[in-house]
C-alpha cells in the first residue's frame, strides 16, 4: 500500500507522515515499511529519530561527476540499484529512503529515468510505503510517484493551505486513475476550529481527521525528539493512530 | 557435496529483485562497509577446468559469525569453442543475475564494488554452503548460455587471498576498459537509439555508438545496449548500421532510416559527425554547443555551464534554442563533452583543427585528447571575447584555419556559390551591425510563431 502525504510547505507533512509510520507500526502490520522523504525542506528521517548519511540526490550527482571515470563497461544501472540501497538507513520495522536536493542545470533525462524504474521495484518489495510529499507536487505532475491508493493532504487553518489541498486534488483527479482515496488532514486546529467549515466548503473538500493544536509535538521539535517520544495521549498522536485504524489497517484487513 | 541433488532454495526469476535488509540478514559478503570485494569472470583452455567444480577458500557461511561481514570474491573461469576473451565482460555481468534468482540471496553491483548478503530464512532452510550457491550458478549458466562447455566457480573469503584476488581484478578490468576505450564504430555490427527526450522534442532521435556518446553525456554505446536488453521496448533500441555511406561525415543507411522513422519523417539524413548540412539532432540537453563563426571559418564551443557570451556575442541559451528542439540546424551541434574526446570528433570539419574558441575550463578538461599541436591554438576567453579581435589572434597562433582564408579568392562577390556554409540566422539577430552592406541569404529558412492570433479590425 501506498501513502502519499502532501500539502502546504509547513503544515506539518513531517509530522503526519511520520506519526503514520509510527501508527502502522504499533498497530502491528506485518513486513518492513519504507519511509520516503521526498521533500528537500524537511527531515522525515529526524521526525522519525535515525541519522540519514546520504540522499539520491548526492548519489544521482555522484555519477553525473563520476561517468567518464568509471569504466565504460560499468552498468549504471546495476551502480545505481546498490547506491540506493546503501543510502536505505535500516531499522528493524522501517526503513527511511532520503531524496534530498532537486537536480541542477545538466540533464537529468537518462539517470531519472533509470532511477523510476529501480524506485518502483524497490517500493514493491515493501508492503507499505509512506512518502513525504514535496510541497510543489513535482512528484505529481512529473510522474515519478507511481500509484497511489491513500492521499493524505495535510493543512493548517490558511486559505492558502485548503487551496493547495484542492490543487493537489485537481491535479490527482487530472492524471487518471492512479490514486485512490483522498484524505484531508486538517492540523494544528486551534479555538474549537471555528473557521473549518467555512475554508472547506470554499474548496470543496471535507474534512477527515482534526489535529488540535499540541503543545508536545512543539516541545518535541525543539528537543530534537522523534514521533516515537510522543505519549500515547498526544493529541496528534491519537488523531492519526485514529485515523490510521480506520481509514488505513481496517482497509488493509478488510 | 557432489551426492547432493537437491538445492536448498528455490531458484527462478521470481526472487530478482528480492530485496535482504539488514535485520533480516545472516551474513554480508563485500559491501560497502568492508575493503576488498570482486567477480572477475575468465575463459580458460578446456583442458584446466574441471566442469561443475565449486572452491571455497576461506570460511564456508557455516563458519562465518552471525550477522559479519566478510570481505568476497568470487571467480568464474569458463571454456568452450565459441568463448573468447571479449566475452568476459558480458558472462561477468550475468554473475548479478544468476545469484538473485537464488532466493534468499542478494546480490548487488559489479566488479569491485559487489555487495551480497544471504537471508536468516535461507540460512535456517539449509543454504549453509557457498558450493550451493556455486552449484545452482553452473546450472543456471549451462542452461542460459549454452555457449558454456565447462564452468567452475571459486569462492573467496580468506581475507589475503581476497586482497590478492581483488588486486589481480582491478588490473584485469583496467586492461577491459582500455579495450572498451579503443572500440570503433566499425568493430560494431549495431549502434544503438535514444528515444528518451522526445517527450521535450518530438522529432528528436539520439544515435549512439562507440564513438559518439549521446548528447547529455550520460548514455554510452554500452550503456544503449544494455539499457536496451534490459527493456526491450524502452526507450534505447539497436540500430542496424546498414551500409555505410559517408566514412567521413559518418552517415549509415541504418541511422537514416531508423531517423526517419522516429523523428516522424521530419528528418531524413543525419552525419554523425559533422556540424554542416545533416547535423546530428538534439533535444535540449546536450552539455555543450559546437557552432560554426562564419567571420573566421572555424568553429566555437560552448558549454552549458559557462557564463556570459561566448566568442560571437551569443550566450548558451541563445543558441541552444538554435540547437535544440529536434531540428537540423545547418553550423549548430548540440554534443556531450565527452565526444571532444572521441577519435571522430568533428571529423568531417576538420576536427580539432578547425576548431578556434573553446571555454578555458572545459579546454583543461579535455586537454589531454587535443592534438599537441593544437594545444596553444585553440583560444579561450582568456585570449579573445569578440569576432573582431578573434581573426587577430588567430593568425597570431597561426591557427590552421588562417590557411583555409587564403585558399578563398579574395573577390568572391556576394553571387559565388559558397564553399562554405552559410549561417542560419539565430533566433536572436544579436549583432548585425546596421547598414554595412552585408547581404543576408536565408537559406532554408523556417519561420516559427508560437501563436497565430487573428483579430477583427478595430475591436
Amino acid at each position: 500500500m501506498r501513502i502519499l502525504v502532501g500539502g502546504k510547505g509547513g503544515t506539518g507533512k513531517t509530522l503526519v507522515s511520520g506519526l503514520i509510520v509510527r501508527s502502522l507500526i504499533e498497530g502491528g502490520v506485518e513486513g518492513p515499511i519504507l519511509a520516503v522523504d521526498a521533500d528537500p525542506d524537511a527531515n522525515l528521517g529526524e521526525a522519525l529519530g535515525v541519522g540519514v548519511e546520504s540522499t539520491l540526490g548526492l548519489v544521482r550527482e555522484e555519477l553525473l561527476e563520476n561517468q567518464r571515470r568509471m569504466g565504460p563497461e560499468v552498468d549504471k544501472r546495476v551502480w545505481l540499484e546498490s547506491k540506493i540501497y546503501e543510502i536505505i538507513t535500516e531499522g528493524q520495522d522501517f526503513d527511511v529512503l532520503t531524496m534530498g536536493r532537486p537536480e541542477g542545470p545538466g540533464c537529468y533525462c537518462a539517470v531519472n529515468n533509470i532511477l523510476r524504474n529501480l524506485l518502483d521495484t524497490l517500493s514493491s518489495s515493501y508492503p507499505f510505503l509512506v512518502i513525504d510529499a514535496e510541497a510543489g507536487l513535482e512528484h505529481l505532475s512529473r510522474r515519478t510517484t507511481g500509484k497511489v491508493d491513500e492521499m493524505v493532504i495535510v493543512t493548517d487553518l490558511s486559505v492558502k493551505g485548503f487551496m493547495t489541498a484542492r490543487r493537489i486534488v485537481d491535479l490527482a483527479e487530472s492524471l487518471g486513475s492512479r490514486f485512490g482515496k483522498f484524505h484531508l488532514i486538517a492540523n494544528r486546529v486551534v479555538n474549537g476550529g471555528g473557521a473549518l467549515g467555512a475554508l472547506s466548503s470554499r474548496v470543496g473538500i471535507d474534512i477527515h481527521t482534526i489535529i488540535p493544536e499540541d503543545p508536545e509535538v512543539t516541545r518535541a521539535d525543539i528537543e530534537g525528539r522523534s514521533v516515537f517520544t510522543l505519549g500515547d495521549e498526544s493529541p496528534s498522536y491519537a488523531s492519526i493512530r485514529s485515523f490510521v485504524g480506520k481509514e488505513i489497517l481496517r482497509e488493509e484487513s478488510g | 557435496m557432489e551426492a547432493v541433488a537437491e538445492l536448498p532454495f528455490e531458484m527462478g526469476m521470481i526472487y530478482e529483485g528480492e530485496r535482504i535488509r539488514g535485520p533480516d540478514m545472516y551474513v554480508e559478503l563485500g559491501g560497502p562497509k568492508v575493503k576488498y570485494k570482486a567477480e572477475l569472470t575468465q575463459s580458460r583452455e578446456a583442458s584446466e577446468i574441471e566442469d561443475g567444480l565449486v572452491k571455497v577458500i576461506g570460511p564456508d557461511l557455516s563458519e562465518m559469525e552471525e550477522g559479519g561481514r566478510y570481505n568476497f570474491g568470487i571467480l568464474m573461469e569458463v571454456a568452450g569453442e565459441k568463448i573468447e576473451k571479449d566475452l568476459e565482460a558480458v558472462l561477468e555481468r550475468r554473475i548479478h543475475e544468476f545469484c538473485n534468482y537464488v532466493e534468499g540471496f542478494m546480490h548487488l553491483n559489479q566488479r569491485y564494488d559487489i555487495w551480497c548478503r544471504v537471508g536468516k530464512k535461507a540460512y535456517g532452510k539449509g543454504l549453509t554452503s557457498l558450493k550451493f550457491l556455486g552449484m545452482a550458478l553452473v546450472k543456471l549458466f549451462k542452461a542460459e548460455l549454452p555457449i558454456i562447455e565447462k564452468i567452475q566457480f571459486t569462492f573467496i573469503t580468506d581475507e589475503s587471498e581476497v586482497v590478492e584476488f581483488h588486486s589481480r581484478a582491478l588490473e584485469i578490468y583496467k586492461a577491459r576498459d582500455a579495450r572498451a576505450r579503443e572500440l570503433k564504430d566499425e568493430d560494431v555490427d549495431e549502434f544503438y537509439g535514444c528515444v528518451l527526450c522526445q517527450s521535450f522534442a518530438p522529432t528528436h532521435v539520439c544515435t549512439v555508438t562507440p564513438t559518439r556518446i549521446a548528447l547529455c553525456g550520460a548514455i554510452t554505446w554500452f550503456d544503449a545496449r544494455a539499457a536496451s536488453r534490459v527493456d526491450p521496448k524502452g526507450p534505447n533500441f539497436p540500430i542496424p548500421k546498414g551500409d555505410l555511406l559517408d566514412e567521413v561525415r559518418g552517415e549509415y543507411s541504418g541511422i537514416n532510416d531508423v531517423t526517419k522513422e522516429k523523428s516522424l519523417g521530419e528528418v531524413e539524413r543525419v552525419y554523425l559527425h559533422s556540424i554542416f548540412d545533416h547535423p546530428h539532432t538534439s533535444c535540449g540537453c546536450f552539455e555543450s554547443i559546437a557552432f560554426y563563426i562564419p567571420e573566421v571559418d572555424g568553429i566555437g564551443i560552448v558549454p552549458r555551464d559557462f557564463q556570459g557570451e561566448a566568442v560571437n556575442g551569443l550566450a548558451f541559451s541563445a543558441m541552444a534554442t538554435q540547437a535544440g528542439g529536434g531540428k537540423q540546424s545547418h553550423g549548430f551541434l548540440g554534443m556531450a563533452i565527452e565526444y571532444m574526446r572521441s577519435p571522430k570528433f568533428l571529423q568531417a570539419d576538420g576536427g580539432w583543427e578547425r576548431i578556434v574558441w573553446l571555454p578555458s575550463q572545459t579546454k583543461e578538461a579535455v586537454l589531454d585528447s587535443i592534438p599537441e599541436e593544437m594545444r596553444d591554438k585553440v583560444l579561450t576567453e582568456n585570449d579573445v571575447n569578440n569576432i573582431s579581435d578573434l581573426k587577430d589572434k588567430l593568425i597570431e597562433v597561426e591557427h590552421p584555419v588562417v590557411n583555409r582564408w587564403e585558399e578563398e579568392p579574395e573577390e568572391a562577390g556576394e553571387e559565388r556559390d559558397l564553399e562554405a556554409p552559410v549561417m542560419e540566422l539565430p533566433g536572436e539577430m544579436v549583432g548585425l551591425p546596421a547598414g554595412s552592406g552585408v547581404r543576408i541569404i536565408l537559406e532554408n529558412a523556417r519561420i516559427h510563431a508560437d501563436r497565430v492570433i487573428l483579430k477583427k479590425e478595430g475591436k
